[in-house]
């Protein structure tokens, strides 16, 4: 295919579509939408960590002035809960209802809500509802849920413990390691225990929903702001038990979602079902302390990690336990991310010999759901800081011990223990690449005359491997995942030449619409100008298995040059009736069907073409009228995106303040779409990360079981003068078995960003001996350890 | 319940008259009374910044004061900044560099990068860093917030020298 360099989008820092609306005020986000006679919801939530629910007294709400109606457990007579889909072997089973079944067992957990004239009056007349609630013993603490005697939270799963899930260090050509003799032939066991923060997405809008039952037609119209809207209307039909072909969901404007809006929640249900009731547009929009307490939370885990080691720096085995803090029930994803902890936890070593076990445990806390990141971050976190504690011990450089273990770049595919099949990359020279951005040798040098001189600089290295592109459906059945990994594309070809894309994906700020759009018109060649998108409508657009996610561009963008491909083989086709030319001598090429070798005299542009498709006078025998097609991608395998990132840090020994000296990031996420936009990604996976290594927590009280970060006075997210500038350096490995070459790269930032931060404070204190084993590591905790050290 | 108001709010250059509770918050006067949704919510405590306006010429947060508090007031909000097509060359600059994601922080950015220039026409990336960091973004890191924003300044002063 002969190919110029004009029309060729992919590679091209193309302006985003998205940016036009959004730069006015003129975005529509869901809580802008209000159709006419909408009534407006607000949620009675439990101020309690656990008690049970003995009556509710609604009548006053009820006879208040401007109330539409109250709904509490009483109400969901034939209304379902929302699956747990991950539901691996062993796993007690686990649901989310749309109030407290009969017990709130979080502070947060929905009561009753009430529907009135404005939201003003909706929470007046929560004030009215009167709950008699009995108040019931509380366990915050994951090592304390799992004690003897622990209140016990989901009365039916006999105790704490949800399950108990074994990585037996099998890899997925059945190959098992020996991790006892590992550790029998090692020189050097070092440990770790780990814990890592409690923390989310804390999007910048809040959830939110407005449902519109149609009762003459029957159909349900949700305006809302899910990352997998396919999931969403057909989960909510189950649960509200109407015909799925009744269900519509419209997503507008999503400000921010980072993997929490890819859940189920309560609130899907109370505001459809209010709808429902009411036969009027019923509106709902989370409040700020709504959506610390009520949005999933993520992340915090206890891990326990032995790494043997020989004495010339070789990693012989690793072995760990990992407690994850589920909180009060499963979410929709069950303990997905743990999981994902146990399987990547060898990040990008030939650690052959490995056992992980991962516990799901119950508190009585928010649940621990799905965020940008997905056990990934937590996994890197642990297994850099061994690298480090076991650098450290023998006395090896941590950048030398982590290239004496890497997997090499001739070495893929690489069958990992934890089960993964690593696609490609090229991790020793991505680490390279960043010591040499950072000046490794120069900053050591320095650290120690600065040291002299009372300044504690250190410097953390941290690498990672991200299997995104989630995933072969087969295998996602393998893990016992009741979803598919695939996503729909349809293209279309108006009469005049132009593109329509459909697209299941959900832009959430990642410039997708942007994206896709590049691809489709690279490989059709056409002015990007000339290519619509269309999202955010289940009656339009492919149902897609996973739904949206930042790292789930690529499979979406192998369906669409798929579905591309079609077009232009059918347009090659009628090209070659016109032309009069064999279809063997025809090609689509620069947006033209053209005979080959005579482009210059007898060609045809798209549009030419798509007019004859849609006329249909004269098309070849067996193809239909018009210019579209459909193609449903499922990947052949995950894309293994990967990198190092090397921070350095100054630690005030006084006060326990991190001061930035530089950051560098060295990625490979495969071929680039829009480098712009790549970097926009990593930056902002790296604020999320940075922000739970350094500040954000959700704190609860152990006496009273309360979330005490429940504001953004005390739940603090990153600001402006909290974070460093980012020094980017890429490295292309293309993917070897998806179309493209694309790997996802939405949340690889996030990854090594707290293992790094906390290997920098290590380092900068290592005179002291200090651990930074716990994240986030705020100034406060910070100066308890140097504090206690004796600094 | 208290008896409705009436407040005038002299919005984008036009004089208004709605009639609100005394309770009702600015930011809820001007996104439902007014129509205006391009002032977001993100906290309604006063910590994000998303619903940042500019009220007679100072920023404020639109969430901590009450539409009644505002009677008379000159506000700016984020429909009210560029000279009918032709954009301010804040909203040009958050584009062209990328200092925007979602954009549920943008137009309390935007504004706030304005007065920012407005009170020191060239500031170094430091100075924007400590000047806005009332405002919070969930998406880009800031580092391109702080491009954007000194590509604007430096757009703003070519254009105010060539006036």
């Amino acid at each position: 295919m002969t190919t110029t360099q004009e029309n060729r989008w992919i590679g091209v820092s193309a302006p985003r579509r998205e940016d036009a609306p959004l730069i006015r005020g003129r975005g529509r986000y869901i809580a802008d939408i209000e159709p006419a006679g909408t009534v407006h919801m607000a949620i009675l939530r439990s101020p309690y960590a656990h008690a049970r629910i003995n009556g509710i007294d609604t009548a006053a709400a009820e006879a208040m002035d401007g109330v539409h109606c109250v709904l509490t457990a009483a109400d969901l007579e034939g209304i379902g809960d929302f699956p747990t889909i991950w539901r691996l072997p062993g796993q007690k089973e686990c649901t989310t209802p749309a109030f407290a079944p009969g017990k709130a067992r979080y502070v947060g957990e929905p009561v009753a809500a009430v529907v009135a004239d404005s939201r003003y009056l909706a929470e007046d007349a929560l004030d009215l509802l009167d709950v008699d609630y009995e108040i019931l013993d509380h366990v915050v603490d994951v090592e304390a849920a799992l004690a003897d005697g622990a209140p016990v939270i989901n009365e039916d799963m006999g105790d704490n413990t949800i399950i108990e899930y074994t990585f037996p260090g099998i890899n997925a050509l059945g190959v098992a390691g020996d991790v006892e003799g590992a550790f029998e032939a090692a020189d050097e066991i070092v440990s770790g225990r780990f814990k890592v923060g409690r923390y989310s997405g804390v999007a910048l809008e809040t959830r939110g929903h407005v449902a519109e039952w149609d009762d003459l037609r029957q159909t349900l119209t949700l305006h809302s702001g899910s990352q997998v809207a396919s999931l969403l209307r057909t989960e909510l039909a189950a649960a509200l038990g109407i015909p799925e072909t009744s269900v519509r969901i419209l997503t507008p404007n999503i400000g921010g979602a980072f993997g929490n809006q890819w859940d189920r929640y309560p609130e899907d249900i109370l505001v459809s079902l209010a709808s429902m009731k009411l036969g009027r547009p019923v509106k709902w929009i989370e409040d700020r302390r709504e959506a610390l307490q009520a949005t999933v939370h993520g992340r915090e885990q206890l891990q326990e990690w032995q790494l043997a080691a020989s004495t010339d720096g070789k990693v012989l085995g690793l072995k760990g336990r990992v407690l994850s803090d589920q909180g009060a029930h499963l979410h929709s994803v069950g303990i997905g991310p743990a999981w994902v902890t146990g399987a990547a936890a060898v990040n990008q070593y030939k650690i052959a010999n490995y056992h992980c076990d991962v516990v799901g445990v119950a508190t009585n806390k928010t649940p621990n759901s799905t965020f940008r990141g997905f056990g990934g971050p937590e996994a890197m976190f642990g297994i850099e800081r061994m690298m480090d504690k076991t650098a450290r011990r023998l006395g090896i450089d941590p950048a030398e011990l982590r290239r004496r273990n890497m997997i090499q770049a001739d070495e893929f595919p690489y069958f990992s223990p934890g089960g993964a099949v690593y696609d490609s990359g090229n991790y020793p020279a991505a680490l390279e690449k960043a010591l040499e951005a950072v000046e490794y040798d120069k900053v050591r040098e320095e650290q120690q005359s600065l040291r002299d001189q009372g300044v504690y600089r250190g410097i953390g290295i941290a690498s990672y491997i991200h299997v995104s592109g989630f995933g072969p459906s087969a295998i996602l059945g393998i893990l016992d995942y009741y979803t598919g990994g695939y996503e729909g594309s349809t293209v279309k070809i108006d009469p005049h030449g132009r593109a329509t894309l459909y697209t299941g994906m959900i832009p959430m700020g990642q410039g997708t619409e942007t994206t896709l759009a590049q691809v489709a018109a690279d490989h059709l060649e056409i002015d990007i100008a000339n290519v619509r998108v269309v999202w955010g409508d289940t009656d339009q657009t492919p149902y897609t298995g996973f739904g949206s996610a930042g790292s789930r561009s690529n499979v979406a963008a192998v369906a669409v040059i798929k579905a591309i491909e079609e077009i232009k083989a059918k347009a090659v086709r009628i090209g070659a009736g016109l032309l009069e030319a064999d279809p063997d001598d025809v090609a689509y090429a620069d947006g033209r069907i053209s005979v080959k070798g005579a482009e210059e005299m007898r060609s045809l542009t798209l549009a030419d073409v798509a007019q004859q498709a849609y006329w249909a006078h004269k098309l070849p025998e067996g193809d239909q009228p018009t210019l579209e097609a459909t193609y449903v991608y499922d990947p052949a395998n995950f894309t293994t995106a990967c990198g190092t990132h090397v921070a350095v840090v100054d630690v005030d020994v006084d006060t326990g303040k991190i001061d930035w000296v530089k950051y560098v990031v060295v990625d490979d996420a495969g071929t680039i779409i829009n480098p712009l936009l790549v970097e926009g990604q990593i930056h902002g996976a790296l604020s999320n990360g940075l922000g739970g290594a350094m500040l954000e927590e959700f704190v609860y009280d152990e006496e009273s079981g309360q979330l005490l970060s429940s504001t953004l006075m005390d739940y603090l997210v990153p600001s402006f003068t909290d974070l460093p500038d980012f020094e980017i350096h890429h490295l292309v490995t293309p993917s070897p078995h998806t179309e493209g070459g694309f790997k996802g790269m939405g949340e690889a930032g996030c990854f090594p960003a707290a293992g790094a931060l906390a290997n920098a404070v290590t380092d900068a204190l290592s005179h002291l001996g200090v651990e930074a084993d716990q994240t986030p590591v705020t100034p406060s905790r910070l100066w308890s350890l140097i504090d206690q050290a004796g600094g | 319940m208290a008896e409705n108001m009436s407040v005038v709010l002299n919005v984008n250059g036009s004089g208004r008259s709605v009639s609100v509770e005394p309770r009702k918050t600015l930011a809820d006067a001007i996104r439902e009374d007014l129509g205006l949704t391009g002032t977001h919510l993100g906290c309604e405590h006063g910590v994000c910044g998303a619903c940042t306006i500019l009220l007679d010429g100072e920023v404020v947060r639109s969430c901590l004061m009450l539409a009644v508090q505002a009677d008379g007031a000159e506000i700016t909000t984020i429909e009210g900044i560029a000279d009918g097509d032709a954009l301010h060359p804040m909203q040009s600059a958050f584009s062209e560099y990328h200092g925007l994601q979602c954009g549920f922080c943008t137009p309390g950015m935007i504004l706030a990068g304005i007065d920012v220039v407005s009170r020191n026409p060239d500031p170094s990336p430091q100075e924007i860093r400590e000047e806005m960091g009332g405002n919070i973004c969930r998406c880009t890191g800031y580092q391109k917030i702080v491009e954007s924003v000194q590509a604007a300044a430096a757009a703003m002063s070519a254009e105010g020298g060539s006036a």
